[in-house]
């Protein structure tokens, strides 16, 4: 294959097969946005994650807007790998790629014979990253898992959820995106071990592991007093005392976090401002401006009577206020440690986004449309992420890149007829 | 032994909390050597969160703090004394990155901002992770993961459309901005060594996270849907949820992704009749009702075990797990298998297991903790006369006017 041209990016010198699905694809993604030459690579009709939402709704694997989100700056060809020519052509396209991120599932490719050891044989420097439920080996390597599955595993689910109902998840699907995350860091890593020392290796990604984090401090609170987290939803949870917190609020259009808490700073000033916000509006209670937030209000004494007291007084007040008023008002003139409960419209018009120009368009000619994009992901002064081609179409890199493995335009479409591509 | 993978990369970490702290983890466990720049007058905030050894708040005892900080070192200035501020430029010296994650305008006040920096260490990589970034109205929102999952839409989505949103735990939105600022931080990393440049990372943790919401959002910039929270569903499976088992709180997860799986499933919960009733027979039809077909699972699923049912639908190919709780976490053999967790011992907790921060194993340079989190100033002479080579007078020097911190000035009370 032809050498890349170097256009300044910080990976740019660097090509990518990307064999990943679901939000794992943002793996690659991460890669394609610093430079590198990623080709998504898809069964001929295309990949199982041309999935919705859908542009307008239209059900077309071409419009699915899943897969633009995870797609930009890549390149996209269909390709067989069942197929002895669709495993030749990839292995051929292999030995010149830098690093393959792959989520096919345990041992698929194995048995494809384009497994780590079998590309090792046609590039003994290629980084291969492989992103599977609970990693390549241990008592549960041969589990199949689901975004759901693997939140499940980490320990996260039973985190999150009102104690009366199952535990829920994030409604959008993390664990891949998470992985596709972890793929990326660990392909990066390996690569620059090998430019230290010439060799490649391969990236073991475990999706229990990747949401793990997640945690916070539950795992932890176990391991070291015995104490088992339990879910309670919209509330701060004192582990010592069984306490639940209010710090979720109606509002008049939605709901708001006040991290209505005492004891410590930054948490005694915030409340002391959000009272004195409320006296103003007559709608703090004399007890209330009686209470000393660092010691009534101390986490360690706290009865539950009194907490629930305190979250009635301060929903009387947000439900007074729209969300935009008590954030905005809140957290920049008073000082509050408050937050919006914010809608996927509310990001949208977020004016601190609009300032910093996140947004990007970039054309899809097909639609004859330019489509907002969610821009750089940490702006950065020397290498920025470029937005330059929207996701592949189905099969749309074909020619051009199976040309610069020497095949001829006749091979191509022979190649085509039998689906191979 | 093998090279270790970023031996001789050196950090200079001003950054606390969470983001920044496990964003040099990905460096620290293959082989970077990280100092953390702590104070006693000022403690990081995991410092003063618990969970804490024997239930005892104090600044060495938190596993909170424990869990983001292991293989690094740790030294105690304080930088708004002149002198102090003297061995943090000898720190900056020192390192290839830079990273910081206090409001912004705060190290730009201490003098110590990267247009500063750049004038002496022009190839330095210098990540700021704040909030909301620099510059525009919300660029001095102050807050925690806490705060932004909310502004980053994830709680929106989260919970039971019946009832007010269930926020997700914690603070995820820190471990999804880290992941985009060590790659950033890789990547830069790359382009300093092709280049000679280093450069300056601007994060905003709002616009790391929006990514992991960037379909939702498009479906609204697009479609004008705005997407609200539906439990554990999800478009394009059914069933698909947690599902209360017997014995006390115990759920397990099972996603039915496909037709195939949906009839073995039908098999093994004894219903084979279920695959062909009009209402379920599809992907469709099992979405419009969902309900009816949710409390049939159930009703199957609170006969057994847990972790029964995660043998009996793995054995099927369907894909099935325990909703682990902490305890069955440190009991997962697969946990185990991976070494998740490295037990070392700790100068005051004592022994304990340290959790991994990259979730990935490479074969040839695997992940390595060595070091257990740091007690605060642990290892100034250490640091100070091996890295940068200070004299002992030098170092009693500092010691006396200050700017070597050594005692607490704050009282601690845990607030979880």
């Amino acid at each position: 294959m032809t050498e890349k041209q170097d256009d300044g990016l910080a990976l740019s010198h660097l090509r990518v097969l990307d064999l990943t699905e679901d939000g794992c694809m943002l793996g690659g993604k991460l890669l394609a946005d610093m430079g590198a030459d990623v080709i998504k690579i898809e069964p001929p009709g295309g990949s199982a994650s041309r999935i919705p939402p859908y542009y307008k709704d239209e059900v077309m694997p071409e419009k699915s807007l899943f897969w633009f989100s995870y797609n930009t700056n890549k390149r996209g060809i269909t390709l067989n790998l069942r197929e002895k020519e669709g495993q030749d052509i990839f292995k051929k396209l292999a030995a010149s790629a830098d690093i393959i991120l792959e989520s096919l599932g345990l041992g698929f490719l194995d048995s494809m014979k384009l497994g780590y050891q079998d590309i090792c044989k046609v590039n003994p420097d290629i980084i291969y990253a492989s992103i599977t439920p609970f990693g390549q080996s241990g008592p549960k390597a041969h589990y199949i898992g689901s975004d759901l599955t693997a939140v499940a595993s980490s320990g996260f689910l039973n985190a999150c959820g009102d104690p009366d109902r199952a535990p829920i998840w994030i409604g959008f699907p993390q664990s891949s995106q998470y992985s596709g995350c972890e793929a990326a860091i660990g392909a990066m890593t390996a690569y620059w071990y090998r430019l230290n020392t010439g060799e490649g290796q391969f990236v073991d990604v475990s999706m229990q592991e990747a949401n793990m984090s997640a945690n916070m401090n539950t795992l932890q609170m176990w391991d070291v007093n015995k104490v088992e987290f339990n879910r309670v939803g919209a509330f701060s949870y004192v582990a010592a005392t069984g306490v639940k917190q209010p710090i979720y609020f109606k509002c008049k259009d939605g709901f708001v976090m006040i991290l209505a808490l005492g004891g410590n700073p930054p948490y005694v000033p915030s409340s002391t401002n959000l009272v004195k916000w409320m006296d103003e509006e007559g709608m703090a209670p004399d007890w209330l401006k009686n209470l000393n937030w660092e010691v009534d209000y101390n986490a360690a004494i706290l009865k539950q009577a009194l907490a629930d007291k305190v979250g009635k007084a301060i929903e009387a007040f947000t439900l007074t206020k729209t969300k935009e008023e008590l954030y905005n008002i809140g957290s920049f003139e008073r000082q509050i440690l408050i937050a919006s409960v914010s809608t996927t419209q509310d990001i949208t018009e977020d004016i601190q986004l609009a300032a910093r120009n996140f947004w990007t368009v970039i054309n899809h000619p097909e639609l004859s449309e330019d489509i907002p994009y969610c821009g750089q992901f940490a702006p950065m002064t020397e290498s920025p992420v470029q937005f330059k081609i929207r996701a592949p179409l189905i099969g749309e890199h074909n020619r051009e890149i199976l040309k610069t493995l020497g095949l001829s335009e006749e091979k191509i479409t022979k190649l085509q007829q039998k689906g191979i591509i | 032994m093998t090279k270790k993978v970023f031996e001789g990369i050196k950090v200079a970490e001003f950054s606390w909390v969470v983001v920044g702290p496990s964003t040099s983890r990905y460096l620290a466990d293959h082989g970077a050597t990280v100092v953390k720049i702590e104070s006693h007058k000022r403690l990081d905030t995991n410092r003063i969160n618990g969970p804490f050894v024997n239930s005892t708040p104090t600044p060495d005892g938190s596993m909170f703090f424990g869990k983001h900080n292991p293989n690094k070192y740790s030294v105690s200035i304080d930088l708004r004394n002149p002198q102090g501020k003297e061995i943090a430029w000898k720190l900056i010296k020192w390192a290839d990155i830079v990273t910081e994650s206090f409001s912004p305008g705060t190290m730009e006040k201490l003098g110590l901002g990267y247009e500063e920096v750049k004038k002496v260490r022009p190839d330095v990589i210098y990540l700021s992770s704040s909030m909301q970034g620099r510059g525009g109205p919300h660029s001095s929102y102050a807050g925690y993961g806490q705060n932004a999952v909310n502004f980053c839409g994830l709680t929106e989505v989260s919970g039971w459309s019946d009832r007010l949103p269930s926020p997700p735990y914690g603070a995820c939105s820190d471990y999804i901005s880290c992941r985009f600022a060590a790659f950033a931080i890789l990547a830069a990393l790359v382009h300093r060594r092709r280049t000679g440049k280093g450069q300056y990372i601007d994060q905003s943790q709002f616009e790391s996270t929006i990514q992991f919401m960037a379909p939702p959002i498009m479906d609204y910039q697009v479609n004008n849907r705005i997407m609200t929270r539906n439990g554990n569903r999800l478009p394009i499976a059914a069933p698909h949820g947690a599902f209360k088992c017997r014995g006390n709180d115990r759920w397990v997860a099972i996603s039915v992704m496909d037709e195939t799986q949906w009839k073995k499933f039908c098999q093994i919960i004894g219903s084979p009749e279920l695959a062909n009733n009009d209402k379920f027979a599809t992907l469709t039809e099992r979405k419009k009702n969902e309900d009816e077909l949710e409390k049939i699972v159930t009703g199957w699923t609170l006969r057994h075990k847990t972790e029964d049912i995660e043998q009996l639908l793995q054995n099927e190919g369907i894909p099935a797990n325990v909703v682990e709780k902490p305890s069955d976490i440190y009991n997962d053999p697969q946990i185990a298998h991976r070494k998740y967790f490295t037990p070392l011992h700790h100068p005051f907790m004592g022994n304990q297991k340290f959790e991994a921060q990259a979730c990935f194993i490479l074969s040839k340079t695997p992940r390595l903790l060595d070091k257990p989190s740091p007690c605060i100033g642990e290892h100034n002479e250490y640091v100070f006369k091996e890295f940068l080579k200070m004299t002992d007078d030098e170092i009693a020097e500092h010691i006396i006017d200050g700017s070597i911190t050594t005692e607490f000035t704050e009282k601690i009370i845990s607030t979880f």
